[in-house]
């Protein structure tokens, strides 16, 4: 009886790595008090991912992360809205990462709750995020797409259904395969977030490009 | 030290303080990080304007080599300036406005650039001999841009217009730069084999009182 309780369990441990959609696992980074949460709708392709968490920034992150490996040069869209409220900024993004380490290396495109597009990253293990931060659109679904070539990330973001629009590119350097998903963060401890991204892809890219100086 | 080395060692010494004379709203002018082909900074008290002339492998990576021109401040200020460059050079030249802890080579800073070919730039190290952030906005070539710098505490935010366009913000990023700092206009080649000249007109620095809450 006992052994049919383990491999039950077991099974439900197995069951929460199997694939979520075009990802394979989901986690909490950093291990915040409040759990979170991730589902997928195969009918509709969208997820909807619960997160909490002080926030993806400083020196170590807490947050919600669904992801995949992911290897070369990819373009990753996703539309994201937040179904809760909460802190101004509380993030919704799509997130390279190293490791599901809390101080990982990692690189993002966010949306904060207040509308505010950002692009983060820490370069190393261990150190400060940087961040670059632009004009505030107001609240809203906001269609994120971020594209790794070589070192060089390129972000775009649109309000609503507004075209897509470049909002510049950084370096990222980073070795061997990397984690690409979809991360929540509440920017608070005591409170989840929920946000639903749609329209989700994973598109490998092949050429590599020409290294920015 | 003989006469002749002591009377040598003045007048290098006099010739040094004598880049000091009238550079406008600034107090200096020299070159980071010793690139091969000299700079000079000349101020045109009549038209306000400063005509830079720069060399320098790059202002980037760990270490900058560059023409600056600065002054030092403390608090929270705005500066704005409206650029130029003269001449054809290298696509990533660079003109700009910089904060700066230190005239080290390797010293934490923070920048906006428009590079040669008309990228917008924001730059910055967070901390001695460390790698080169960087930003770049997307651009439509070459042109006279005028650039705003605002620090507010550890907040850089920059705004830009191109061609007397209407000044647009563009971007905000972070960098603890320790007062008092280093406030001025720099401009590099990118190659030291090679000197870009850069018009900067409309050259404002104005203090603000108020520090602001910190951004998370």
């Amino acid at each position: 009886m006992r052994l049919l309780l383990l491999l039950c369990l077991s099974l439900r441990v197995f069951a929460q790595t199997s694939s979520i959609g075009a990802f394979t696992s989901f986690t909490d980074v950093g291990d915040p008090p409040v759990k979170g949460s991730a589902e997928f709708d195969p009918a509709t392709g969208q997820y909807r991912i619960t997160g909490s968490g002080t926030d993806i920034w400083g020196k170590a992150d807490q947050f919600r992360f669904v992801w995949r490996e992911i290897s070369g040069n990819f373009a990753v869209t996703a539309t994201a809205r937040f179904l809760t409220e909460g802190n101004d900024h509380r993030k919704a993004a799509i997130m390279l990462r190293q490791s599901t380490d809390t101080d990982s290396p990692y690189c993002d495109l966010v949306i904060h709750g207040n509308g505010m597009p950002g692009v983060q990253f820490r370069n190393n293990k261990g150190e400060n995020t940087n961040t670059v931060d632009f004009p505030i659109e107001a609240p809203g679904a906001f269609k994120l797409k971020l594209v790794r070539q070589g070192a060089t990330i390129t972000v775009f973001a649109a309000k609503g259904d507004a075209p897509l629009r470049e909002l510049g590119h950084t370096s990222f350097q980073s070795s061997g395969p990397l984690l690409v998903g979809l991360a929540v963060a509440s920017h608070t401890q005591s409170a989840s977030n929920t946000v639903l991204f749609s329209d989700v892809s994973i598109e490998q890219l092949a050429a590599p490009a020409a290294k920015k100086q | 030290m003989t006469m002749r080395n002591f009377l040598l060692t003045y007048l290098l010494a006099a010739a040094a303080f004598a880049q000091t004379e009238n550079l406008g709203l600034f107090t200096n002018s020299g070159d980071v990080g010793n690139p091969a082909r000299k700079g000079s900074t000349a101020f045109d008290a009549a038209t306000g304007q400063y005509r830079i002339t720069g060399s320098g492998a790059n202002i980037w990576a760990k270490e900058d080599q560059f023409q600056y021109v600065w002054k030092e401040m403390s608090g929270n200020f705005i500066v704005t300036a409206t650029l130029e460059f003269l001449g054809q050079g290298a696509d990533h030249r660079k003109a700009g406005i910089m904060l700066r802890q230190s005239l080290d080579p390797d010293s934490a800073y923070g920048d906006i650039v428009i590079h040669g070919n008309g990228m917008p730039g924001i730059q910055w190290r967070s901390n001695r001999g460390e790698i080169t952030n960087a930003f770049d906005l997307p651009f439509d070539g070459p042109g006279k841009y005028k650039l705003k710098l605002v620090r507010n505490g550890v907040g850089l935010s920059i705004a830009l217009a191109k061609n007397g366009a209407p000044l647009k913000d563009a971007a905000r990023t972070e960098v603890t730069l320790r007062n008092p700092i280093l406030v001025g206009l720099v401009v590099c080649s990118h190659d030291g084999g090679a000197s870009d000249t850069v018009v900067f007109s409309d050259v404002a620095v104005e203090a603000l009182p108020a520090p602001a809450g910190k951004k998370q």
